[in-house]
């Protein structure tokens, strides 16, 4: 725990308390729970205080407090993320950017918006929408995540495919580095000289600083949207469906996949009429009117040709908002077919689709467990999900491990351990598949030369060390440290 | 002399496989793969030798010049490794030229969207290094958003990569957007992936011109307002007058719907002004290398950035200051201006940039050897120290990018 000296100096960095503000530093156990986890309910640790700063100078004297002291921090938005990455640090304090959620700046004629790092994701859009732009990032949270968030995990979202990551949309920050320093990162106007360290700091997943400005572009909302739903018979029908679309020259703005069993959940939960089918698509194509109707009437050919059985186009605004309001429940409406469930992030080339798909059911089938796939299809980012119950002695053991040997096979086939979740706390074993021990100690030189005392939400992203005759995948004691001979620091 | 032929022997002795030889007094080397460029690098950086990186050259008078003991030549890592044209990715060696590139990757109509300086000789490694990009960037984004991966080699030998061959992967830092616009002062790019895009079906290009910069430069607001097609878009401004190119790329049905509209908005925007304004269709795709062009004449050569509603003001006055400019509609300017006349347009630009908000000024071109490319740019401690966790010796590149790095 902090003593009590070092209490004070958060307490006075925060300033003083305004008559009708609470305190923005929180030390109570009760109300530190809060922050004892973020979306990854599985990991939980308490921290020692939570600070919430209201200005980028609260920040800094902050972090700076953390530098003399050697204080771990971790920067924390909404909480939504799914890979850990807001997960405490033992016996460290939690940043909360609750409270700089102001929109700073609007810039219709220049496409740019700048922002605090906890405005919410959607209300970017909301500041916008009445000049006819949009924030194109979409995570599936977006209604409550923060920019802030976004930003550290490289967030994505469904029209991704179209319209880029995060990185694509954050022309400048300002970040606080973990000595205490504010600088600036990229500008406004394109190509500020010097390395490209926004695009390095954006998906950084919180180890190399705090942003507590961002500058972001916005998009021109497109003339027209068109959403097509297709029942096929098979995922590799649906698979081969997505391959030519892609192939035709056409790039959607969304092609994403739902199997039976997770298009079975979102119908229990939220029904949005989806037809009973082992494979269900959903393509969505923007831009000129005339543009989209002659790529759909393509599209809905192609589908046809690989065995489509049912396609539907959706005729009015709320057919299309029942049909993806229907995708982005998949995840929560799990609950109506299993007691619990761990969501993965994979990715794979798109034309490995149907190999893996068979070889996780194999997978899954060998231990007896099934898992239900939603998958942003056209650009290969698996989300599968295996369900479990934990009142089974062993089986949340047995779920963790098959969804681990997933992102092997993910790996295996050219792809990645994640796509847009984030490494995090969850995934670090993993990082070590897929990267080799010079591609990491590579990337270790970056954290150095941002945070050598390693403060910012340490022991994250990368693979602890390992003992000799560890096991791979997630973390277990090694028996040397179940015996007490060695230990982790 | 002797001491060069002493090293030039000793490399030769260790590096026995590799292709060397000598010009003008230094040392050439030639690797055919990433591990003779990782065997080069790591002998250098035992012998504190320095290296300067080349690929064709087309580029080299951009940045301080780097004066360096061995000239490492990257055209013989060269070709497209891979073409995934259904995953619509490709991996490409480092010094291959661009147009080679874009050539293997249009069998099956695709390419790597971006239109940089001189294709038919830079190379890939080149143009990355650079971070160069040209008026496709509107639509397409930079390098940044097309490259999906990377393998690098480090001035101690280290072989590295990062990111992947798929387009959606945020495992890891991502350490190619570090190597893009380093100018090789971080490592030796060797490989690339690349995420590709389908040629568009059709484009056409309209140019509208004017004597003055003013509706030209309302016409451009308009249309990055607008939801037309447009993949890219630029101001060329000379002391003749000032044109507007703007190239939309769709079906073809649909481009004569938008070619009308783009008419409309041309209408619109030469009602507000007294002088000539006249609208047609080119069929010339050279129309878009015009800054090229600027390269072609002797004088300094400038790359000035902006926010795009600064485009008009900033070209005319490059005009006033006896220049000739292009400037893509994302605000990148090219510009030239006389060599007597260089030193005070710069230093009224720069003023002019500061005074609309953000953007920046370097030189890419002068026969001046006074002043710096980078102009007043400095490097931050944060930039120095990541130079010195790659490369501690300051042996690849010495000196090439701002702050002397």
């Amino acid at each position: 725990m902090l003593n009590s000296a070092v209490l004070n100096e958060l307490r006075a960095a925060l300033g003083p308390d305004g008559p009708s503000l609470p305190s923005g530093l929180i030390t109570a156990t009760n109300q530190l729970q809060t922050y004892e986890c973020d979306g990854l309910t599985n990991m939980r640790a308490l921290p020692s205080a939570v600070v919430l700063p209201r200005t980028a100078e609260q920040v800094q004297a902050i972090v700076r407090i953390c530098d003399q002291h050697r204080i771990p921090f971790v920067a924390r938005g909404a909480g939504t993320g799914l890979s850990g990455g807001a997960l405490p640090a033992q016996g460290g304090i939690v940043i909360s950017f609750a409270r700089m959620n102001r929109i700073l700046e609007i810039d219709i004629p220049n496409q740019r918006v700048v922002v605090e790092p906890g405005v919410v994701n959607a209300h970017v859009t909301d500041a916008v929408a009445a000049h006819g732009y949009f924030y194109a990032p979409d995570p599936s949270s977006q209604t409550v995540c923060t920019i802030g968030g976004n930003v550290a995990e490289n967030a994505g979202g469904a029209h991704c495919l179209k319209y880029g990551f995060t990185t694509t949309h954050v022309l400048a920050m300002d970040v606080v580095l973990p000595n205490g320093e504010l600088v600036t990162f990229g500008s406004s106007a394109p190509d500020a000289p010097g390395y490209d360290l926004t695009g390095v700091f954006v998906g950084s997943e919180g180890t190399l600083g705090v942003a507590t400005k961002i500058t972001l572009r916005i998009v021109k909302r497109p003339e027209t949207v068109q959403v097509l739903l297709a029942a096929f018979d098979s995922t590799t029908a649906a698979a081969q469906s997505v391959s030519d679309i892609i192939a035709a020259g056409m790039l959607p703005a969304a092609l994403e996949m739902m199997d039976r069993l997770s298009a079975r959940a979102s119908e229990a939960a939220v029904h949005p009429n989806y037809p009973v089918c082992e494979a269900l698509l959903l393509v969505e194509l923007d831009g000129p009117e005339a543009e989209v109707k002659a790529q759909m009437a393509e599209a809905t050919d192609l589908c046809r040709k690989n065995g489509a059985w049912e396609v539907r186009l959706a005729q009015t605004a709320q057919e299309r908002g029942l049909i993806w309001k229907g995708r982005k429940a998949a995840f929560a409406a799990m609950g109506r077919i299993s007691p619990n469930y761990i969501v993965q992030d994979g990715v794979i080339p798109r034309t490995a689709l149907p190999e893996v798909l068979t070889a996780m059911s194999r997978m899954a089938a060998e231990v007896q467990l099934r898992i239900a796939n939603v998958f942003h299809a056209g650009d290969g980012n698996l989300h599968p999900m295996v369900l479990y119950d934990q009142a089974i002695p062993g089986q949340e053991e047995i779920a963790l491990d098959l969804s681990y040997r997933i992102l092997y096979l993910c790996v295996d086939h050219g792809g990645s351990i994640t796509g847009e979740h984030g490494v995090g706390k969850e995934k670090q074993q993993a990082m070590g598949y897929m990267f080799s021990e010079p591609d990491l100690d590579t990337m270790q030189l970056v954290r150095r030369a941002f945070d050598p005392h390693n403060l910012a939400n340490p022991d994250k992203l990368f693979p602890r060390t390992r003992l000799c005759g560890e096991k791979p995948g997630p973390y277990t004691p090694h028996p040397l440290e179940t015996a007490g001979v060695a230990e982790f620091f | 002399m002797a001491l060069i032929q002493h090293r030039f022997d000793a490399l030769r002795t260790h590096l026995a496989t590799l292709e060397t030889g000598e010009h003008n007094g230094r040392i050439t080397v030639s690797p055919k793969n990433t591990e003779e460029v990782a065997a080069l690098t790591r002998y250098a950086s035992e012998q504190k030798l320095t290296i300067e990186i080349l690929g064709a050259g087309t580029k080299r008078e951009m940045g301080h010049a780097a004066d360096a003991d061995i000239l490492l030549y990257m055209t013989k890592l060269a070709g497209v490794v891979a073409h995934s044209w259904q995953d619509l990715t490709a991996t490409v060696s480092a010094g291959t030229p661009w147009v080679t590139m874009q050539r293997a990757l249009a069998q099956h109509h695709q390419y790597v969207a971006l239109d940089p300086l001189w294709p038919e000789t830079a190379t890939v490694g080149g143009i990355i290094a650079t971070n160069d990009s040209g008026a496709l960037r509107l639509k397409y984004g930079s390098l940044r958003d097309l490259i999906i991966g990377m393998t690098i080699v480090l001035a101690d030998g280290t072989i590295a990569k990062s990111g992947g061959k798929v387009v959606k992967n945020v495992a890891g830092y991502d350490l190619h957007k570090l190597m893009t616009g380093a100018f090789g002062t971080l490592g030796v790019i060797t490989e690339v992936n690349f995420r590709l895009h389908p040629l568009p079906a059709e484009t056409r290009i309209w140019t509208a011109t004017s004597s003055a910069a003013e509706p030209l430069g309302d016409l451009m607001m308009m249309v990055l307002d607008s939801q037309l097609s447009t993949q890219a878009m630029q101001l060329r401004a000379h002391i003749n007058g000032y044109a507007l190119d703007v190239q939309l790329a769709t079906l073809p049905e649909v481009l004569t719907l938008q070619g009308e509209r783009l008419n409309d908005l041309a209408q619109h925007a030469s009602s507000k002004t007294n002088g000539t304004f006249e609208v047609s269709q080119t069929s010339d795709p050279k129309v878009f290398t015009a800054r090229e062009d600027l390269f072609t004449e002797a004088g300094v050569v400038i790359k000035a950035t902006m926010l795009p509603s600064s485009i008009a003001l900033l070209s005319s006055e490059a005009v006033q200051l006896g220049g000739t400019a292009v400037t893509q509609a994302t605000g990148i300017m090219f510009a030239r201006f006389n060599e007597d006349t260089a030193a005070a347009a710069i230093s009224a630009l720069q003023a002019s940039i500061r005074a609309t908000g953000d953007g920046s000024l370097t030189v890419l071109r002068s026969a001046h050897t006074a002043g710096s490319p980078w102009g007043d740019i400095a490097a931050d401690p944060l930039t120095r120290e990541i130079k010195r966790q790659f490369d501690p010796h300051h042996i690849l590149n010495p000196g090439r990018f701002l702050g002397g790095i």
